[in-house]
């Protein structure tokens, strides 16, 4: 049998060639691979969930709704939670999105502290942080479908900070949600569908396959003893079957634990919130839109100006200039952190003080600008709040500089030493 | 590979160089063309997805004459009374959250700007201009559509008008004026009067209203 397999697709080259390939190992690595393994729970829990799901807000009564007149996606949520394991399904669902976005920032946190970004990786990144913005685009388009009054309102907030760009907000928006978000609407769900199911999963797909097959092409970048070990070669273990087996196991222990979760923690109970009525509930957002929130909680009312027709107000500066200017200075950073010469191995984060201090200090914007969102809750003022997220990040980001340079002073001096000898990739920070 | 059958190709049949530029250039003007037609008819294609506004006598904004009736609850759809006011004037939610109701009795519940707020409030604490715009009963009404994000300001929390979704505080007795939050403008005033027991729509909305972006 393998040797008529062998004969006509040649296994024995192909496991030479490809599988072969040596993998570094590093326990940080595998937060990308978690990344991808929490996709594919997407898609495949997706799958599940649009066998039985209905695109529509037709008004349906049965007996999961008592008898009374709800939409019918709200109706299709009652359905799917009503099959057996059903609701675990779509927390799983719920989950692997959370867990997703949660492991993709923090694959991008290890490559930014440890210099992976640089020459010949700029692309890579790149096609990372689209990875995080599309992942996140995702999740918001799931919001709606289950059609109740928190995903309804929570949407509707996302159309009118859309329709928040100068001149073509609107028009975008009314793309985007065919139109204004209204209980009569009958467009908006079917266009969300398609995007959250077709367009956006196709968009990831081919970005991860991209974003998969550079980093076979480049190799992936080793940890720093590898040079010492074995310098100029690559040191790991072979892709079959010591990687896939890691993989593998990975993976198990990745559903064991998300369906855990999924088991326990119930996502998103529409009979909670109801259908969407014209009230509107008190919304958070999740906690990948939380730090937007907080922003626009803070910027006064005052802050608007009109230029060429196009208003400039609030919801711009908070909900569209800042997240811009973020995802702009992310991919940036390889070509303002720029290397000459090709990178294979990691950089140590300890000999790179400002640029750790400096995501030190951007981790802790984020956290401010969380805390932002609690203003309500907190009974925080908007000066209190300006102060927070100015000067917290600030004066981490200096603290740790400190900190770094009365631990890790002395070997900074060696490595330049090394540098000037000609050994070794140092810090060009 | 190619280069060398070009070459092959070339000496085999010589041509005119000015024969091969020629055909060049037709090549690339078609392949042009065709790229132009492609990308305008998937923009012609794609010009469907901005959706239609559609006229539909529940989608006009509201008029003077329009009763005003409620939004949603046990009463929906029918009409607010000077008596509705009064029982909420105690309750958790002292306000009412309506829709106007045209003449023809259609309800005008398709277009959102026409959500709107109802309350039986002390004409002693109200703005000159508040009263002016109120009955004389006390009974306010002003736009529910928040200017900030579109949210229905549907929150009563320590006597202030709130929206849940930013925080934005309306004060009901100063035209709407913005006592907290993100909000850029106030939420324009209804002016209404009480006719039969019934709500009717006096007058104009005083500004524009909807989410202000």
């Amino acid at each position: 049998m393998y040797q008529w397999l062998d004969d006509r697709l040649s296994i024995g080259r192909l496991y030479a060639k490809a599988f072969r390939k040596a993998f570094p190992v590093h326990h940080s690595f595998f937060l990308g691979e978690i990344t991808l393994f929490s996709f594919i729970t997407l898609v495949l829990t997706g799958i599940f969930l649009t066998l039985n799901y209905e695109p529509s807000i037709r008004p349906v009564a049965g007996p999961l709704s008592d008898g009374k007149e709800v939409p019918a996606a709200y109706y299709s949520i009652l359905y799917i939670d009503s099959l057996p394991f059903g609701a675990v399904l779509r927390s799983l669902h719920h989950w692997a999105a959370h867990i997703m976005i949660a492991a993709a920032f923090l694959h991008m946190l290890r490559i930014h502290l440890t210099g992976a970004y640089k020459n010949p990786r700029e692309l890579n990144w790149m096609i990372g942080v689209f990875l995080l913005v599309f992942s996140i685009l995702a999740a918001f388009t799931g919001y709606a479908l289950p059609y109740d009054n928190y995903a309804f309102t929570a949407t509707k907030i996302g159309y009118e900070i859309g329709a928040a760009a100068p001149w073509v907000g609107r028009l975008m928006s009314d793309i985007l949600f065919a139109g204004e978000l209204s209980l009569t609407n009958t467009q908006t769900i079917p266009r969300l569908y398609s995007i959250h199911v077709l367009w956006l999963p196709l968009a990831l797909m081919g970005l991860i396959g991209a974003h998969l097959a550079i980093m076979i092409k480049q190799k992936h970048t080793q940890p720093r003893y590898a040079e010492k070990v074995a310098p100029g070669k690559i040191v790991g273990v072979p892709l079959f079957p010591q990687q896939a087996v890691m993989m593998g196991v990975l993976f198990l222990i990745y559903l064991a634990v998300a369906t855990f979760i999924a088991g326990a923690f119930i996502a998103h109970p529409v009979q909670a919130f109801g259908p969407p009525t014209v009230a509107t509930p008190a919304v958070k957002p999740d906690w990948y839109f939380m730090w937007i929130f907080g922003i626009l909680q803070m910027i006064p009312a005052t802050w608007r100006f009109e230029f060429l027709g196009a208003t400039f107000g609030p919801q711009f500066w908070g909900g569209i200039l800042v997240p811009t200017l973020i995802i702009l200075g992310a991919l940036a950073i390889p070509f303002l952190d720029y290397a000459k010469d090709k990178r294979r191995y990691l950089e140590l984060p300890s000999q790179h003080p400002f640029r750790t201090s400096f995501v030190i200090g951007m981790l802790m914007f984020y956290l401010m600008t969380t805390l932002a969102g609690y203003k309500v809750d907190l009974q925080l003022t908007i000066g209190t709040l300006w102060m927070l997220v100015l000067a917290v990040p600030f004066l981490t980001g200096l603290a740790a500089y400190i900190i770094l340079k009365a631990v890790y002073g002395k070997e900074w001096n060696q490595e330049a030493e090394g540098k000037q000898i000609g050994k070794g990739s140092a810090a060009d920070d | 590979m190619a280069d060398h059958e070009a070459k092959a190709h070339h000496h085999d049949h010589p041509e005119d160089p000015q024969a091969h530029a020629t055909r060049r250039a037709v090549l690339q003007a078609a392949i042009g063309v065709g790229a132009g037609a492609a990308v305008l008819s998937t923009l012609w294609v794609g010009a469907g997805l901005v959706p239609r506004v559609e006229k539909v006598p529940s989608k006009e904004p509201v008029a003077v004459g329009d009763t005003l009736v409620f939004a949603m609850g046990a009463k929906a759809d029918q009409e607010i009374t000077l008596d509705d006011l009064r029982a909420a004037q105690g309750a958790a939610l002292p306000f009412i959250i309506a829709f106007p109701k045209s003449p023809e009795n259609v309800i005008k519940k398709d277009l959102r700007n026409n959500t709107l707020m109802v309350i039986l409030a002390d004409p002693a604490r109200m703005s000159p201009e508040t009263r002016q715009h109120a009955s004389p009963e006390g009974v306010l009404a002003y736009s529910a559509i928040c200017k900030h994000l579109g949210c229905t300001v549907s929150q009563w929390i320590n006597n202030n008008w709130v929206c849940p979704c930013h925080g934005g505080v309306y004060d009901i007795h100063n035209q709407a004026r913005v006592l907290a939050g993100p909000v850029p403008a106030p939420v324009p005033q209804l002016p209404v009067r009480v006719e039969g027991g019934r709500v009717v729509v006096a007058g104009e909305f005083l500004g524009e209203p909807g989410a202000d972006v």
